[in-house]
């Protein structure tokens, strides 16, 4: 019976320790990532990174961006264009960024993100937008 | 970007989680009390990496197809996926289990944490869909280590 007491504080340690390091990599992955580009396009718009082995995008992610209404998703398949990949970060699928009608990426979501949470950070790009609208 | 033309019934995915899931709770409590219980991990571990390479001969999607399906006991759910990052998965997992059921005679602490591990691996896929191996997949794809034939091409429809 020890060995099992053992073999079960082993495991959640293990458990604890990847979910602590993946909230470090998503956290640094997010800092990094904020600060990169992408088009203007004059409205906030979703970067939609996905790939053909991802499940979760098509049984989950995809069915959220549908439901926001009016919103540009610009969809990227992160394993052939490697480049915008990279320049956000991403390490993991599906991955979303909210741009800025400036093409500033202002979120970033490492794994699947639900609908009210984009529909809150589109939001937030639009109120950024005006504010930096009203102070020029 | 295309979106995979084969379709690939996730019934027979969380069917065969659930099974390793079982199979490894079984193995891990029972073998407190009739240690010859511990067999059923490597029997595990046979059994996902067969189900890898023939799966045909994949016990807990055969199940699935043969029993459970035409019953009526677990309704078929059908999507537009590739079916290689699923093999990968159950291939790592069988892999894992192979080799948890080295460890398990010499050093039973590391045995069954690793096939305590795959179980809480397939516990997260089954509950929230998140399949590591799957994103370990990805990354592998990414780098040009994994060449995966593109959707069209494959007739692995499970």
């Amino acid at each position: 019976m020890s060995a099992q007491l053992w073999a079960l504080a082993v495991v959640s340690a293990v458990v604890l320790a990847a979910a602590g390091l993946e909230s470090l990599r998503a956290w640094r992955a997010r800092r990094l990532a904020v600060r990169a580009s992408g088009a203007a396009r004059g409205e906030p718009y979703i970067l939609y990174f996905t790939g053909d082995s991802c499940t979760v995008c098509r049984t989950h992610q995809e069915p959220a961006l549908a439901r926001l209404d009016g919103i540009r998703v610009d969809k990227v398949d992160a394993v052939a264009d490697r480049e915008l990949a990279d320049r956000f970060h991403v390490y993991t699928l599906p991955t979303t960024v909210v741009m800025a009608s400036d093409g500033q990426a202002l979120h970033v979501n490492y794994g699947y993100a639900p609908a009210p949470k984009l529909a809150r950070q589109i939001a937030e790009a639009r109120i950024s937008t005006v504010s930096a609208t009203a102070t020029a | 970007m295309s979106t995979p033309s084969s379709v690939v019934d996730h019934s027979a995915l969380k069917v065969n989680q659930t099974g390793i899931i079982a199979t490894v709770l079984v193995a891990f409590i029972a073998g407190a009390f009739f240690r010859p219980a511990y067999w059923l991990i490597p029997l595990l571990a046979i059994v996902l990496l067969v189900g890898t390479f023939a799966p045909s001969l994949a016990l807990f999607k055969q199940l699935y197809f043969q029993v459970l399906k035409p019953r009526g006991i677990v309704k078929p759910r059908p999507v537009q996926d590739r079916p290689e990052p699923h093999n990968f998965a159950q291939g790592l997992g069988g892999v894992f289990l192979a080799v948890a059921s080295i460890f398990l005679i010499p050093l039973p602490v590391v045995g069954l944490a690793l096939a305590l591990l795959v179980a809480v691996l397939a516990f997260v896929n089954l509950a929230f869909g998140y399949c590591l191996g799957c994103q370990i997949f990805f990354q592998l794809e990414r780098r040009g280590l994994v060449k995966a034939t593109r959707s069209s091409e494959t007739s692995g429809t499970f």
